[in-house]
């Protein structure tokens, strides 16, 4: 009878068990699957119908406003436009700024009066902050258009022309699913975020459903919030505090990767460092530098060179009349351990992510 | 006893109080916390990494309270820390310079940039707020000049292990340098002629020059060790993070200036002083730290440091019979 009770329980457990397992397993599978398109080095996929780009931009000239000159990683995304720039013929030239409003309204008063065709606010510029600019060089003739700003899911200005949106929802995803794969699907993770920063909601967004989804056992254990200006001096005791409070948290996330730079000194002082993950995005040179010294784990990059071609090609069809690509034709790509040093010792912005895009975007645009 | 006799006692008391508020309030805090927090807060771990992590912004109150003593701001000790910073980043892991040799011209720039806010402020008699807001203006852009605006890693990991990788009683030399520049400033502060001199020339120019003290050497002096404790800051904050760039210590000005003015109604109330400059960083540090380890947002800690600062200096002044401040 006792036996029969036993093996009764027995079953009665796995049966409620066993879909959890399943679920988990499920979960796992998905997320390595996904997951596997991030980590080879990246193939060009043609973002649309070819097209003679030399006759398209032929005399005309763009004006890239960054959302700061002081920013490296816009910089080096114009300085690389400006290069693409000359193999078609088209001028691109940087409106200089220190990220001040008044400064932005300064740079669409000089194409207006200087004859620009096309204005691209790159990557932090709202186009909501500069609307009755953006009427003005409307009315003037010129064609206004951002580029890695929104996320694919926000509808975007009606005054702009046309719009590169880079998927932020996308990353979010990576992140969640590496940390499914790399913590066995029993992630503790402290998530540190900057909400004022529009593509944060997306990203998190992502990382949340992504994680529920493929993660039933993962968890965020915190949340921190903290506001770009002030990253320099609370990231590192908010980090501190959250492993203090709470020592089984075994991932850190800095959705931006410019945030690990007070995260690894935080996890250096509670002697953590080696043994919490560091999982985060945009490849900024500095963090490749940290993955190859082995405080942080990974770090979902893109190519500068290859934003600047995808968003010259973009805004090309736009200026000649041919369907604009839905976002903009970027890959992500995973650096971590096994393949940092890829990106050069010190770590470079462009490198270690192939080159297919150079030879790709040249044929489609009948340059060879 | 007189009634005169019982109004000295209760002014006694009431300046004791004064003195120790801000310890007392601080040691609430953390019983308060511990009680919040039993399983994390009252840890010594904790507490070590909340006195190596702050020793940088310590540093920089004590460079604040160098010059206020004599009647200077010095409004560019966010920018000098973050020059003498990037400078050992630059030098160090881009032009492979050896890190003494780099750690030597940081503080050298400190010494260059406290005689250049000298020569305005002391010869050409412009005011010390004005000069040292242009100053910090123009240090920022020169590094982010030579930085090229981006974050440098790869510091000499030498320079990371004298600062949070050794440990004495667990805690981390970091907090042992602060330690150390709060003994030498307060024993220059209280047991030298020239911390006297820097107290005369402070509560009144004219009448210290009368009483034949070279008021403009004082102000020299002290405005060129501002900028070199402000340096040293810098080094810290270097070894600490292990890392620089050329933004984020510029967002330590604000606080180093709030913990100055807390710390002066503290220990020595009415007067800027090393201990209660301590004392007021670490105070408010442990506010942070417990309120983050509650999971409480970080929006709140600006309240706490904001009100806390605007709470103790009316306590001090209201204690004191709303007689007129000795600062500010």
């Amino acid at each position: 009878m006792t036996k029969l009770r036993t093996t009764t329980l027995i079953a009665a457990a796995a049966m409620i068990v066993a879909p959890t397992l399943s679920l988990a397993q499920d979960g796992m599978a998905r997320a390595k699957e996904r997951l596997s398109a991030y980590t080879s080095k990246p193939e060009f996929v043609a973002p649309g119908e070819p097209f003679d780009i030399k006759q398209c931009a032929a005399g005309k000239k763009m004006l890239s406003i960054p959302n700061n000159s002081a920013n490296p990683f816009l910089k080096g995304i114009i300085d690389r436009m400006k290069t693409v720039g000359d193999k078609i013929g088209l001028e691109v030239v940087e409106w200089e700024n220190q990220g001040q409003p008044s400064q932005w309204v300064q740079g669409f008063d000089y194409a207006v009066r200087d004859g620009f065709d096309v204005i691209d606010l790159i990557s932090g510029i709202s186009p909501d902050t500069v609307e009755p600019q953006i009427k003005a060089a409307n009315e003037a003739g010129i064609k206004v258009m951002t580029s890695h700003f929104y996320d694919p899911s926000f509808e975007p200005n009606p005054l702009l022309s046309s719009s590169l949106p880079i998927g932020f929802n996308e990353i979010g995803r990576i992140l969640a699913n590496w940390i499914t794969v790399n913590t066995d699907g029993k992630g503790r993770v402290a998530l540190i975020v900057s909400r004022e920063v529009p593509p944060t909601i997306p990203l998190v967004d992502g990382f949340t459903e992504e994680l529920a989804e493929n993660c039933p056992d993962c968890e965020i254990a915190q949340e921190i919030n903290v506001g770009v200006a002030e990253w320099g001096t609370k990231i590192q005791p908010s980090v501190q505090s959250a492993l203090q409070a709470d020592p089984d948290i075994d991932v850190v996330v800095p959705i931006y990767d410019s945030m690990s730079q007070f995260v690894v000194p935080a996890l250096r002082l509670t002697g953590k460092l080696g043994q919490v993950k560091v999982a985060t995005f945009n490849g900024t040179p500095f963090v490749l530098d940290f993955i190859q010294q082995g405080a942080v784990s990974m770090d979902i990059g893109e190519s500068l060179d290859w934003i600047a071609y995808a968003t010259v090609d973009g805004h090309m069809r736009d200026l000649c009349g041919l369907p604009v690509p839905d976002k903009l034709n970027v890959p992500f790509y995973i650096f971590d351990e096994s393949n940092a040093t890829d990106a050069g010792t010190p770590a470079e912005f462009d490198t270690g992510y192939g080159d297919a895009y150079v030879s790709g975007f040249a044929k489609l645009w009948g340059l060879e | 006893m007189t009634t005169q006799a019982r109004a000295h006692a209760a002014a006694r008391r009431m300046r004791l109080f004064e003195r120790y508020a801000l310890l007392v309030v601080w040691a609430l805090l953390i019983i308060g916390f511990s009680l919040a927090l039993p399983n994390s807060f009252p840890r010594w771990g904790n507490f070590s990494i909340l006195f190596a992590s702050y020793a940088p912004a310590a540093l920089l109150a004590l460079a604040i309270i160098i010059p206020l003593t004599s009647g200077d701001y010095d409004l560019s000790v966010g920018a000098v820390m973050t020059l003498s910073s990037c400078l050992i980043a630059v030098l160090n892991a881009w032009a492979g310079l050896p890190i003494l040799l780099c750690l030597l011209l940081a503080v050298l720039a400190g010494v260059v940039v406290g005689l250049f806010h000298a020569f305005f402020i002391v010869y050409v008699r412009i005011p010390s707020l004005v000069v040292t807001l242009g100053s910090t203006s123009l240090i920022s852009g020169v590094v982010q000049w030579f930085t090229k605006s981006s974050t440098i890693g790869g510091i000499d990991n030498a320079l990371i292990m004298s600062v949070v990788g050794g440990r004495l009683f667990g805690v981390p030399y970091a907090f042992y340098y602060a330690f150390a520049a709060v003994v030498i400033l307060w024993y220059v502060f209280d047991y030298t002629p020239l911390g006297r001199r820097l107290l005369f020339v402070g509560r009144g120019r004219e009448v210290a020059r009368l009483n034949g003290i070279a008021v403009e050497r004082v102000r020299v002096g002290a405005l060129v060790a501002s900028s070199v404790v402000a340096s040293c800051a810098g080094i810290l904050y270097a070894g600490v993070l292990g890392s620089a760039d050329p933004y984020s210590g510029l967002n330590y000005l604000l606080p180093a200036f709030a913990a100055a003015f807390l710390g002066s109604t503290t220990i020595m109330p009415g007067r800027f002083n090393p201990w209660g400059a301590m004392v007021a960083v670490y105070f408010l540090g442990t506010g942070i730290t417990g309120l983050t380890m509650l999971g409480i947002p970080l929006w709140v800690t600006n309240v706490f440091n904001g009100g806390a600062l605007i709470l103790a200096v009316t306590i001090s002044q209201l204690t004191r019979g709303r007689e007129a401040p000795d600062i500010g």
